[in-house]
């Protein structure tokens, strides 16, 4: 059984449902119950159990099916009792105390009659309370699907990945080498297996047009490490993996839906990766999707066990034995770092060098490595935000019922004096509560079920697992509770108010209404606190909105407007194979066109970078001592144009010219403002550096401004850039970014830009057409995401705590409008009047901006690792948040305030 | 109430639920949740039976006599919980033989309009 079947989770989560199930069962009348309601049960939990074998899914549809299924056949039974009872009339009235569901029915009865009543009152609340639980909701499945389920293999907390850094020379992280893997192998005891991955691009060849795809070089120890075996075929075995061994595949579920439309006779086929014959002798289950959801193919991979210490870039992923901690695993591997010397070999590598290094190692979860820490607290921060606005959505509703209080005090009063206990009064109420909470929550999973699609479809690329986001089972179950709750919270809020005190009081006529005060310190509290969670919310959507600001101030280095960028896909075996020639027939090609201005290329796009490289080098004019840290830097490759159409401005020296990248001897290269600024003290030009182990001393002709290579969010980091016929062995050619700056807009020259290529290329795959604009907002996606829910989340609790803000306001100025006309008769002045009631609005709404204030402040550190460029305090956007709620309370108060100063003192005293 | 032998032909049509609760049946006695499973699989999926629509129709089937109790036990050895079981009374076997010979003649009628291919024909 696949993932080792439903599991303890599952078996919780079915007695949890049959839990709820057997409390709905008192829906049926007490006769139907008694005799079948023990089958009903063991039935629902037959068929749960059966339903969560084939997925949480089938279980979701299941239940639903039930839940419906109980609805209806209730009231069927309930009306059929009743006609059998009208036939045979009991000889005493119910006795209400043997029946304790049939006195719910009739109290949900009432609610029911209640809500329909008052439909304005009923629809306001429901669609308020919708939204909330639907926002919350909707991030939860999110949540539930990133954070909290467990990832899909067996003992998933046993997946760890190894990780090394060296800040010292500026590679803050890297992950494993043939060395490391071959330390770790050998000597740590703290893994029963460590395989190792290298995710990669390749052509694909099967159909008629090679595209590209997704895939990663594995070593077969992956199959142990993460305990999956293929639905089809078999799985890559240790021969697979030796050097001159058979070339075949094992394709994802994913790869073999999306390329093969699941053809049954798959195995045994010959596809060509990179024009590699390959056979396909196995297909990974559905849902597996490692390392990424894109990749397509597992290919074999073979490390070296005597490959050398200093080549990084594979990824270390190993399952902890039975019993080892990650502590313990953690300690083991740090301490194996003192035997890198022995491991390494090679000159210049001894514990003087690992430490000016600031040499380490560490072991994280799996589950935390895809996930990262930003995503992590942004998702929280963002579910956090919908629970706020779920909390005021509750506090509005919470108002709403105190208002209706004070028009049902008299029917209260009737309801006791002809003998309601208070129970009886308050199940009344906290049904009628319930109901509503329940309308709220059907009608928020609805906007959560569209909610969650939408996000999956917006949400940003970088947002791991996403594919995994659906409205499950553990969803529905958290959606009943929270509506339930909402309801209890909302409907029980106002209830010791309610029931205090003599209900009597309610029947007498006039103003001696002793509750009412109290009532109304309850409704300025829940207003308070409503101005105090939506500052806090507005707090946080100016930061992240100030933060985006800056982050779109930022000076990237290159000029994104009209540049357009289109991916050719040469392939790992093609893309050596005269670049200079290919990209100069393609530029040439795409020059001609109408509309286009200029046209470059490069192997790497600047803010989302993929294929860049670090390497170390030498200088030739400053040879470094013997255990020197060698300096590092990025580099990539380039053909004549990419400044000028990037708009990369030349500080220094001479532009690229077409000779310069033709011979077979590279000769010049090109360099960063901060590459000359941090290695040659500003003098670069004419300089001689050599790369890693190339054969080639390359001489520095030009120095370009730095490009933000990383993201807007990043450092900058010394750039070099390599012409088209560079020997580095490091670099990787296989794909390369066209860049064309057009008149226009740029999308409107995709077509034929794309069309051009065909015609020099026709049998390499294109990746699609994308301005560089889009390419930066890409960067920025999950900082405009996270802002964009809080935004909407702060704006419409803002909206909803003035509204509230305003009946308050106005209800008290009802009240007291016979004191206003008194005192207006006694000479007070309208505007007198106006301030004093102005006083008291705003007393109200500067305690709820004092401690929201005080809220924003304490939480300002969650927020903290999402802002860029401004501090979590920042003065500025907590005064100007201050201030909009200030003045938008002024607003909501002043209105009512008018209304009071213009009270006729005559008519007022004519109400009494 | 006077027990007096009903007319099978008086309690037809069936509901689609009841008479594939009653076929069943047919071959001997089941509990509630074999009685839900072997519908959804003799229907290929397409009649599926909720816990409320089974017990609805299995407490008026009692009623007219259709199904009786066959006793509790467990259903597979070794477990706690009781189920109950229930098998067709006699009635209840010419009651779905009724049924299923009025399906038969209307199909029938359906063949002579050549609305169905003929069996052996295609």
């Amino acid at each position: 059984m696949r993932g080792g079947g439903p599991g303890r989770r599952g078996r919780r989560l079915v007695a949890a449902g049959e839990a709820v199930y057997r409390a709905l069962l008192r829906a049926y009348p007490r006769d139907f119950r008694s005799r079948f309601a023990d089958e009903m049960a063991l039935a629902f939990r037959d068929a749960s159990r059966a339903a969560l074998e084939a997925g949480r899914r089938r279980l979701a549809a299941a239940w639903l099916r039930f839940l419906l299924d109980l609805a209806a056949t209730a009231v069927r039974e309930r009306v059929a009792a009743r006609r059998a009872g009208a036939l045979h009339p009991p000889l005493h009235p119910t006795t209400r105390r043997g029946d304790p569901m049939g006195v719910l029915i009739q109290d949900v009865r009432h609610g029911l009659r209640a809500l329909v009543r008052r439909p304005g009152f009923a629809a306001a609340a429901a669609l308020t309370l919708g939204l909330g639980i639907g926002g919350t909701v909707a991030i939860f499945a999110v949540v539930n699907a990133v954070l909290i389920r467990p990832l899909p293999y067996p003992d998933p907390e046993q997946l760890v990945v190894l990780e090394h850094h060296a800040p010292g020379l500026n590679l803050p992280d890297l992950e494993n080498s043939a060395g490391t893997i071959r330390l770790y192998r050998t000597h740590a005891r703290s893994f029963s297996s460590i395989a190792v991955v290298n995710a990669q691009e390749r052509n694909l060849t099967g159909g008629d047009r090679p595209v590209r795809v997704s895939v990663a070089e594995v070593s077969p120890e992956l199959f142990d490490v993460l305990r999956v075996q293929p639905a089809l075929g078999r799985r890559l075995l240790p021969d697979d993996a030796q050097p001159g061994g058979p070339r075949v595949a094992v394709l994802t579920h994913a790869g073999w839906s999306a390329r093969f439309g699941r053809a049954p006779d798959i195995i045994g086929r010959v596809v060509e990766f990179d024009g590699v014959p390959t056979e396909i002798v196995g297909v990974m289950p559905e849902g597996f999707a490692y390392p990424s959801d894109e990749t397509v193919a597992l290919l074999p991979l073979w490390v070296d066990p005597n490959g050398p210490f200093g080549t990084f870039g594979l990824t270390g992923l190993a399952r902890l034995a039975p019993g080892v901690t990650l502590e313990s695993a953690a300690r083991e591997v740090e301490q194996l770092q003192a035997r890198i010397p022995e491991i390494a070999g090679d000159g210049g590598i001894n514990a003087g060098f690992l430490e000016r290094a600031g040499w380490s190692a560490s072991v994280t979860r799996l589950k935390e490595e895809i996930i990262g820490d930003d995503v992590a607290t942004a998702l929280w921060v963002v579910l956090a935000t919908v629970g706020f606005l779920l909390l005021v959505a509750c506090a509005s509703v919470a108002n709403l019922f105190l208002v209706r209080a004070e028009a049902r005090r008299k029917e209260l009063a009737v309801r006791s004096a002809l003998g309601a206990t208070r129970t009886r009064l308050a199940a009344g109420f906290l049904s009628e509560s319930v109901i509503l909470g329940l309308a709220g929550g059907a009608l928020g999973v609805l906007l959560a079920a569209v909610g969650v699609r939408a996000l999956v479809a917006a949400g940003p690329a970088q947002l791991p697992r996403l594919h995994e986001v659906s409205v499950d089972a553990t969803v529905l179950l958290f959606a009943l509770a929270l509506s339930v709750l909402a309801g209890l919270a909302f409907g029980g809020l106002p209830l010791p108010r309610y029931l205090r005190g003599p209900l009597v009081e309610g029947l007498r006529e006039g103003r001696g209404d002793t509750g009412s005060r109290e009532r109304q310190v309850m409704r300025k509290g829940l207003i308070a606190a409503q101005i105090a969670l939506s500052l806090m919310l507005l707090a946080g959507s100016g930061l992240l909105l100030r933060s985006f600001q800056r982050l779109r101030a930022v000076d990237p280095g290159f000029r994104p407007e009209g540049v357009l960028t289109l991916g050719i896909s040469r392939g790992e075996r093609d893309g050596r194979n005269d670049p200079t020639g290919f990209y100069r027939r393609v530029m040439d090609e795409v020059r001609g066109l109408p509309g286009v201005q200029t046209v470059g290329v490069t192997n790497a796009l600047p803010v989302l970078p993929r294929g860049i490289n670090g390497s170390s080098f030498d200088i030739e004019s400053r040879p470094r001592a013997e255990d020197a840290l060698p300096p590092v830097a990025m580099f990539a490759v380039v053909g004549p144009g990419y400044f000028e159409t990037m708009g990369i401005r030349l500080l220094e020296g001479r532009p690229m010219e077409p000779r310069d990248h033709e011979g077979e001897i590279p000769r010049y290269v090109w360099v960063s403002r901060s590459f000359a600024r941090d290695f040659m003290e500003g003098r670069a030009l004419g300089e001689r550096v050599r790369f890693g182990t190339d054969p080639d001393w390359l001489e520095i002709a030009g120095v370009v401004e730095d490009v933000r290579m990383f993201g807007l969010d990043q450092d900058i980091r010394p750039m070099a850039y390599l012409t088209l016929n560079t020997r580095t062995v490091n670099v990787n050619l296989s794909v390369g970014q066209l860049v064309v700056r057009t008149a226009g807009d740029p999308m409107v020259l995709a077509p034929s830009v794309a069309a051009a290529v065909r015609r020099v290329a026709p049998d390499v795959p294109l990746t699609a057409a994308r301005t560089m604009k889009q390419v930066v907002a890409e960067s920025m996606a999950q900082t405009s995401f996270t802002m964009i829910v809080l935004i909407v989340a702060g704006t419409v609790s803002l909206l909803l705590g003035l509204i509230g803000l305003y009946g308050v306001i106005g209800y008290v100025v009802t009240q007291r409008t016979r004191e206003i006309g008194l005192r207006i008769a006694l000479g007070a002045a309208p505007g007198e009047v106006r301030g004093m009631v102005l006083r008291q609005g705003m007393a109200l709404s500067l305690v709820g901006v004092a401690i929201g204030l005080a809220g924003a402040l304490a939480l300002s550190r969650l927020l903290e690792s999402l802002l860029f460029g401004i501090s979590s305090r920042d003065p500025l956007t907590l005064a100007a948040v201050t201030l909009l709620l200030v003045a938008a309370s002024a607003l909501a108060v002043y209105l009512p305030a008018r209304r009071a100063s213009a009270v006729s003192p005559m008519d007022a005293l004519r109400t009494e | 109430m006077t027990p007096r032998r009903p007319d099978p032909y008086a309690l037809l049509p069936l509901s689609p639920a009841v008479f594939h609760i009653l076929l069943s049946l047919v071959d001997g006695e089941r509990h509630g949740y074999a009685i839900m499973r072997e519908v959804e699989a003799r229907s290929g999926g397409e009649v599926r039976l909720g816990p409320g629509t089974l017990y609805g129709a299995i407490k008026r089937m009692l009623e007219q006599g259709v199904l009786e109790e066959a006793g509790e036990r467990p259903a597979r050895e070794g477990e706690d919980e009781r189920r109950r079981y229930y098998r067709l009374t006699a009635l209840g076997r010419e009651v779905v033989a009724a049924e299923a010979a009025r399906l038969e003649r209307l199909v029938e009628l359906a063949r002579a309009k050549n609305l169905l291919p003929r069996p052996g024909a295609a």
